[in-house]
């Protein structure tokens, strides 16, 4: 599989003013920010949960706990036949009680459905909180699931030939959002 | 021609007179700008203002036909240090004398624009008059002390009737209090099908729209003088998105229970550094605003205060906590000025397209 073609169809900018808005959504729509945890999925979500935490904290004052969830465990996708590899979790920890909170999901791309599936499962194994929002930078569409995203930074149609590749500055030195097309 | 520049305060400034030769009575201003003359002088947010350059020349580049803010200027008259008589630049049209003549705009030289900031600076803004040197002076300060300056400033210079500014984009609905064009500039840039209404325009007409957002424009005077417009935000603000500008700015915090004030001196000027109090980015802004928004005001559970100048704490931005309604004190379209902050029309962009994606869902 090679590459054939890369895009950037978001660029650092409009990442970061993706982030703003939806720290705003969250607070226009959840009536204020008590009772919220942010839960980043890893690895990309974890870094843009900490950013939106940030960005609350500067406008409100105050700090919102944040949760990082490994999930790896839980996908229903991953065949047996790598499913041992596949199994672990890598550290998954959530500072406080999510009982009775308002948890908000928080990943980079929406594609399946699974991640976010997977993600409910291992929420609902550590407490019953009282509701769960999702926010991703990006929805690419091509649900296998009746999920769908509360907040989205951008909503970009894809087709199934093509990938979607976020960078985050913590990670990959650069926020953006590639398509790569790829040839078989 | 000599003439004299007088302030309420006794002042007497001596210079000569270019432009048009009438007498000019009105509230002197400064801008601190270096560039962008043809700009400030079209904006109507200096309707009714007597315009101080603090920059000594101006008009060297003469005047363009590209960059009107608007087409008949009510700037009452432009006090400068030096005007250029010859212009040079490969687009001008006409030297800045023959616009002020043509546009009846009287203007005084040789005057010490930065001697008479500092005046202003200290005793906050004044009315002032332009006369000629041969005048009654007792008369003529009686006549400035006796002047009421005018309050329906809006009306005079928002359209009358409504116009389309086409695209084929979003369909943004533009509120006139004096709109500069460079935000209709903007927003066709962005592709948008802009339509312009009057500043007295309902929420039911507008709704009637269907608009995918509506954009409350910049423009001179006190916001507390058009409370009409007040029931028009409060109608829309949790049905569309709104993006307000300068006064747009005002007007959506006064619609949300907050206070407005006089400023001593006003911000006007590119050179003011602004804080997004989110991601603690700061742009250098353009700037033109004689009210602020007082941010003890405020109610929390209404606002959030988005913005702030970074020399002397000034409301620059809010946000409805609840609704999706952004406003900015400062000019993001940025004629003249730096284009930092030109990135908020995007973010209204992406947040028409938010808003539309969330009713689907809904």
């Amino acid at each position: 599989m090679s590459i054939k073609s890369e895009v950037e169809v978001v660029d650092q900018a409009a990442v970061k003013r993706a982030l703003t808005r939806i720290t705003y959504e969250i607070i226009e729509r959840n009536k204020g920010i008590d009772d919220l945890i942010l839960v980043g999925i890893k690895t990309r979500g974890i870094y843009l949960a900490r950013r939106i935490a940030e960005r609350m904290k500067q406008l409100e004052g105050v700090e919102i706990p944040v949760g990082e969830l490994d999930i790896s465990l839980y996908r229903d996708d991953v065949h047996s036949s790598s499913a041992t590899s596949e199994a672990q979790i890598n550290g998954s920890s959530i500072p406080v009680s999510i009982e009775g909170k308002q948890v908000i999901l928080i990943d980079d791309v929406l594609y399946t459905g699974r991640t976010i599936r997977a993600a409910l499962d291992a929420l609902m194994d550590i407490g019953r909180p009282s509701k769960i929002a999702v926010a991703v930078l990006v929805d690419r569409g091509h649900r296998e699931l009746p999920i769908r995203a509360d907040f989205v930074g951008k909503n970009i149609p894809t087709s199934l030939e093509e990938q979607i590749k976020v960078g985050v500055e913590e990670l990959d030195g650069e926020d953006h959002v590639l398509i790569q097309k790829l040839i078989k | 021609m000599k003439r004299l520049l007088i302030l309420e305060d006794g002042s007497i400034f001596k210079g000569r007179g270019f432009g048009a030769a009438n007498d000019a009575t009105g509230e002197v201003v400064f801008s601190t700008g270096m560039t962008g003359y043809q700009e400030s002088i079209t904006d109507q947010s200096y309707n009714g203002q007597m315009l101080i350059f603090t920059y000594p020349l101006i008009g060297n580049t003469g005047i363009n036909r590209e960059d009107y803010e608007s087409i008949d200027p009510t700037t009452k008259a432009v006090i400068v240090k030096e005007f250029a008589r010859v212009p040079s630049n490969w687009r001008s049209q006409m030297s800045l004398d023959e616009f002020l003549k043509i546009k009846k705009i009287p203007g005084i030289a040789g005057v010490d624009t930065r001697k008479l900031t500092r005046i202003i600076r200290q005793h906050g803004t004044m009315r002032g008059m332009i006369i000629d040197a041969e005048d009654d002076l007792k008369h003529a300060f009686d006549q400035l002390k006796a002047t009421v300056l005018p309050v329906n400033q809006v009306a005079q210079v928002s359209t009358n009737r409504s116009y389309v500014s086409p695209g084929e984009g979003k369909n943004v609905v533009v509120v006139d209090f004096g709109l500069k064009h460079s935000i209709l500039n903007e927003l066709n840039k962005r592709n948008c099908h802009v339509t312009v209404l009057p500043y007295n325009t309902t929420a039911e007409t507008i709704l009637s729209l269907n608009p995918d957002g509506v954009m409350l424009t910049n423009g001179p005077g006190d916001p507390t003088s058009i409370p009409t417009v007040l029931t028009m935000i409060q109608g829309i603000q949790e049905k569309l998105p709104v993006f307000g500008i300068c006064l747009g700015h005002q007007l959506i915090a006064l619609a949300n229970g907050a206070q407005t004030f006089k400023m001593k001196f006003g911000h006007r000027g590119f050179n003011h550094p602004v804080k997004e109090i989110a991601t603690g980015r700061i742009d250098f802004t353009s700037q033109n605003h004689g009210y602020a928004v007082d941010a003890n005001s405020i109610d929390k559970e209404k606002l959030l205060v988005t913005h702030i100048e970074l020399n002397d704490g000034t409301v620059e931005g809010v946000k409805h906590r609840y609704h999706p309604v952004f406003s900015v004190q400062y000019h993001p379209d940025a004629a003249p000025g730096p284009h930092d902050a030109a990135h908020l029309f995007d973010q209204f962009m992406e947040l028409m397209d938010a808003w539309k994606e969330t009713n689907k869902n809904a």
